[in-house]
C-alpha cells in the first residue's frame, strides 16, 4: 500500500510531483517512454496484451486444416465420409429386385427413389440380406401414400389428390393401386381424379348435370400422358349455342340432359355480347346467367 | 412437437390471404427487436456525450459522463438478446475465431468490439483516470486496491498528465462520432441489405436508424439525467434540460422527416409490393405504426417539445412536458424497432398475405425474458455509477478535500 503513504491531506500538485518520480523518498513506478506518458504507456500495454492474448487464443482454438480448401475445416471431409451410410441407392436395390425396378421406371413413379417408400437400406442390400431386422418395411397404410396424394390446393395442378373422407374410405390404397406401377386404371377414373377443384365447382353448377366429354373431347391416351394428350376446348360461340341460342329444344332431352328438369337461359346469338366469345365473361364450369 | 403444430393451428386463423408454409411462424421475435433498440440507445448517448466533448456545448457537461455510463451499460447488453436468440450461443465466438468477410451479421461482432474496447471502454478510462488515481488514495483496504487495479496502477495526476487524459478523450470522441454512426448505421445496413424484403430493403433504412437512434439516445439521457437528479435530492439543471429538450426536438424534426421521405419515396415508387405493405399497415400494424409510433411517439413529443421549449412556460411545467416528452418518444422508438423487425415478417415474399405474432409470455423468446433484458441495462448503470460515480458537484468536493 506504499501508494497512499504521504498521499492523504496533500495538495494536488505536491502528489503529482511525487508521482511522476521527483525528489520524493517513496519511489513511484513511471513507465513513460519519450513523449507518452505513464498512463498511456499502462492502457497501451493492456491493450497489447489483451491483443496478443486474443492472437494466441486463436491460435490454439482454431483447428489445423482451416481455410485449406475453404471457410471451413477440411479435415471435417474424412470424418463425414467415414460417417455411417443409410441409403444404399436404387441401382444397389436393382441388383437384386429387378422386376420391382423395371416396372416403376416405366410407371408414374419412376423419379422416386426406392428408399423413398421402403426406408434407409444400406444395412440390408449392402451389410447383410440375410439379416431379418433390417429388412426394408413396405408401407401399406392409406396414411402414407396420402403424404404425397391427400388434397392440397398448392400442389400443381394434374398431380393426382384425394380428399381422404370421399376417395374409397378406410381402404388401403395398394388394394387398387400397385404402387410400383401407380398408372391408370383399366376402368378410367373420373376426371375428378385430377381435376378435383373444377369438378366441386361444377358439382354445383348450372353445368352440374353436363359430363367433363360433353365439351372437352379427350383422347384416351390423356390418362397416360396428361400433357401430350390435351382434351379439346370449345372454340366458337355455336358450341355454346347449343343449348343457349334462341330456337334450340325446350323439351326432350338434349346431350344427355332431361330438359324438363332445366330451365336453359336463350340468347341472341347475333347480338348478345357483340362478337365476345362466351366463356370470356361466363366461366362455364360455373356460369352464373339465370 | 405436438405443442408446436398446436401453435401453428392457432396462428394459422389469423392468417389473412396467402403465404408459403414457412412464412407462419416468424424466425426474428421480440429479442431481435431489443437490439437495434439496446443499439441504437447507446450510439445516440454518445453521439449526445461527444456535443459537450467536442462541440463544446457547456450547458450539457454536467449530462457527459452519465451518457457515456449510459452507452456502456446498453452496449454490455446489447449482444444479450441475440445470444439468447442463438440455439447454440456458444457457436458466435466462431466469428471471431474464423471471421467470415461475406458475412454482414459476422463483420458486426468486429464493429461491436471496435466499438466496445477502443472507444467506450478507453474514452471512459481516460476520462475517469485521474477520478480513479484519487478514490484509490483516499480509500483503504481493498476498496484502494479495486480503484487501483482499475486506474492500471498509475497515479501521476499532475496537470500535464490530466491534459494528456483531455487531449486523449478529446481525440478519441473524434474517433467515437463516426464509430457510433458506423455502430448504428451497421444495424440498419444488416435490414437495410436484405434486398428479398421490400419492407427492408432500402438504402435509407441505416440513416433512419442513426437518427432514430440520436432521438432515442438523447430522450434517454433527459430521463436519466432528470430522475438522478431527484433521487439525489437535486434539482434538475434548467439551461441543461433546455438545450437537451433542444437538441430533441432538432433530431425528432430530422428523423420524422426522412422517415417521411422514407415514406413518400416508397409511395411514388409504388413498386410491386406496395399493395401488400400498404396492407400492412393498415391492419396488422396499425396500432404500432400509425397511432404508437407516429401519433404518439413523433407527432405529439414533438408538438410538446416546440411548444414547451419557445413558449415561456414555468420551469416546473417545462420540466415535466420534457420528461413526458422523452418517455413517449422511447415508446415510439421502441414501437420503431418492432415495426421494422417483426413487420418485416408480417408478409409474405408471395407478396399477396399477411401472417401474426405471437409474443410468448415465458421462454427463452417471451415476453418476460424481454423485460428482462430492458431491465438489465439500469442493473449495470447502477453498478457503474456506484463504482465511477459520475457527479459532477461530487467530484467538486473530492477535490475540495484533497485541497484541504
Amino acid at each position: 500500500m506504499s501508494f497512499l503513504r504521504g498521499r492523504l491531506g496533500r495538495s494536488k500538485v505536491d502528489s503529482s510531483k511525487q508521482a511522476v518520480g521527483g525528489n520524493s523518498p517513496v519511489k513511484k513506478r513511471n513507465l513513460s517512454i519519450g513523449k507518452v506518458p505513464d498512463q498511456a504507456v499502462r492502457i497501451g500495454t493492456v491493450f497489447i496484451l489483451a491483443i496478443g492474448a486474443a492472437v494466441a487464443l486463436r491460435q490454439h482454438f482454431i483447428p489445423e486444416s482451416f481455410g485449406e480448401l475453404g471457410h471451413y475445416r477440411a479435415n471435417a471431409i474424412p470424418v463425414i465420409a467415414g460417417a455411417k451410410l443409410h441409403y444404399a441407392g436404387w441401382q444397389k436395390c436393382g441388383e437384386c429386385h429387378e422386376d420391382q425396378l423395371n416396372k416403376k421406371m416405366g410407371g408414374f413413379h419412376k423419379a422416386l427413389s426406392c428408399e423413398t417408400c421402403h426406408g434407409p437400406a444400406y444395412d440390408h442390400a449392402v451389410v447383410d440380406p440375410t439379416d431379418t431386422e433390417a429388412t426394408p418395411k413396405i408401407p401399406r397404410n392409406r396414411e402414407f401414400c396420402l403424404t404425397c396424394h391427400s388434397y392440397l390446393p398448392s400442389r400443381p395442378t394434374g398431380f393426382p389428390q384425394i380428399i381422404e373422407l370421399q376417395h374409397n374410405p378406410m381402404e388401403p390404397c395398394v388394394k387398387c393401386h400397385n404402387p410400383h406401377d401407380p398408372a391408370a386404371q383399366a376402368e378410367a377414373p373420373a376426371c375428378s381424379g385430377c381435376h378435383g377443384e373444377i369438378a366441386r365447382t361444377k358439382a354445383i353448377s348450372h353445368h352440374s348435370l353436363l359430363r367433363c366429354e360433353t365439351c372437352h373431347a379427350t383422347p384416351p391416351e390423356h390418362k397416360e400422358n396428361p400433357r401430350q394428350n390435351l382434351p379439346k376446348k370449345p372454340t366458337n360461340r355455336e358450341f355454346c349455342g347449343q343449348c343457349h341460342a334462341e330456337g334450340t329444344p325446350t323439351s326432350g332431352t338434349l346431350l344427355g340432359v332431361d330438359l324438363s328438369t332445366r330451365e336453359i337461359p336463350k340468347v341472341d346469338l347475333a347480338t348478345h355480347g357483340n362478337t365476345y366469345l362466351c366463356w370470356q365473361c361466363h366461366y362455364p364450369h360455373d356460369p352464373e346467367g339465370k | 412437437m405436438q405443442a408446436h403444430f398446436a401453435e401453428l393451428a392457432a396462428l394459422a386463423n389469423q392468417i389473412s390471404g396467402f403465404i408459403y408454409p414457412n412464412e407462419i411462424e416468424l424466425q426474428w421475435s421480440i429479442l431481435i427487436v431489443i437490439y437495434p433498440y439496446l443499439t441504437g440507445l447507446v450510439a445516440g448517448a454518445f453521439i449526445l456525450a461527444s456535443l459537450e466533448k467536442v462541440f463544446n456545448v457547456k450547458e450539457l457537461q454536467p449530462t457527459y459522463r452519465l451518457a457515456l455510463l449510459c452507452a456502456m451499460s446498453f452496449l454490455i447488453v446489447a449482444p444479450m438478446p441475440l445470444q439468447a436468440h442463438l440455439g447454440h450461443p456458444e457457436r458466435s465466438l466462431e466469428m471471431f475465431l474464423t471471421p467470415n468477410g461475406n458475412s454482414a451479421m459476422a463483420m458486426f461482432g468486429f464493429v461491436y468490439m471496435w466499438y466496445l474496447m477502443l472507444v467506450l471502454l478507453l474514452e471512459i478510462w481516460f476520462d475517469f483516470r485521474a477520478d480513479m488515481v484519487r478514490w484509490s488514495q483516499q480509500s483503504k483496504g481493498l476498496k484502494s486496491l479495486f480503484y487501483k487495479v482499475l486506474a492500471l496502477g498509475s497515479t501521476d495526476i499532475s496537470e500535464e498528465a490530466i491534459a494528456f487524459d483531455h487531449k486523449a478523450v478529446y481525440a478519441i470522441t473524434v474517433v467515437g462520432i463516426p464509430s457510433a454512426f458506423i455502430l448504428h448505421g451497421y444495424v440498419g445496413f444488416i435490414f437495410g441489405s436484405i434486398k428479398a424484403n421490400p419492407w427492408w430493403s432500402s438504402v435509407l433504412i441505416p440513416i433512419v436508424f442513426l437518427f432514430s437512434a440520436i432521438v432515442s439516445g438523447i430522450a434517454m439521457i433527459l430521463l436519466i439525467y432528470y430522475v438522478s437528479s431527484l433521487v439525489r435530492g437535486q434539482q434538475p439543471k434548467m439551461p441543461c434540460l433546455d438545450k437537451l429538450a433542444s437538441f430533441l426536438l432538432y433530431a425528432l424534426i430530422l428523423d420524422f422527416s426522412l422517415e417521411s421521405l422514407d415514406f413518400i419515396h416508397r409511395l411514388y415508387e409504388s413498386e410491386e409490393s406496395i399493395h401488400i405493405l400498404s396492407e400492412l399497415i393498415v391492419s396488422k400494424l396499425f396500432l404500432s405504426l400509425t397511432i404508437v409510433q407516429i401519433m404518439l411517439g413523433t407527432i405529439l413529443p414533438l408538438l410538446m417539445l416546440a411548444v414547451s421549449r419557445y413558449s415561456r412556460l414555468p420551469a416546473e411545467l417545462k420540466r415535466i412536458v420534457y420528461v413526458i416528452s422523452a418517455m413517449l418518444i422511447q415508446v415510439g422508438i421502441f414501437s420503431t424497432r418492432w415495426n421494422v423487425v417483426i413487420g418485416g415478417q408480417l408478409f409474405s415474399k408471395s407478396l399477396r398475405g399477411l401472417t401474426a405474432y405471437k409474443l410468448e409470455m415465458g421462454g427463452q423468446e417471451g415476453l418476460l425474458a424481454a423485460i428482462g433484458f430492458l431491465i438489465l441495462p439500469f442493473l449495470i448503470f447502477l453498478l457503474l455509477i456506484r463504482i465511477l460515480p459520475p457527479w459532477e458537484d461530487e467530484k467538486e468536493t473530492v477535490a475540495a478535500a484533497i485541497e484541504a
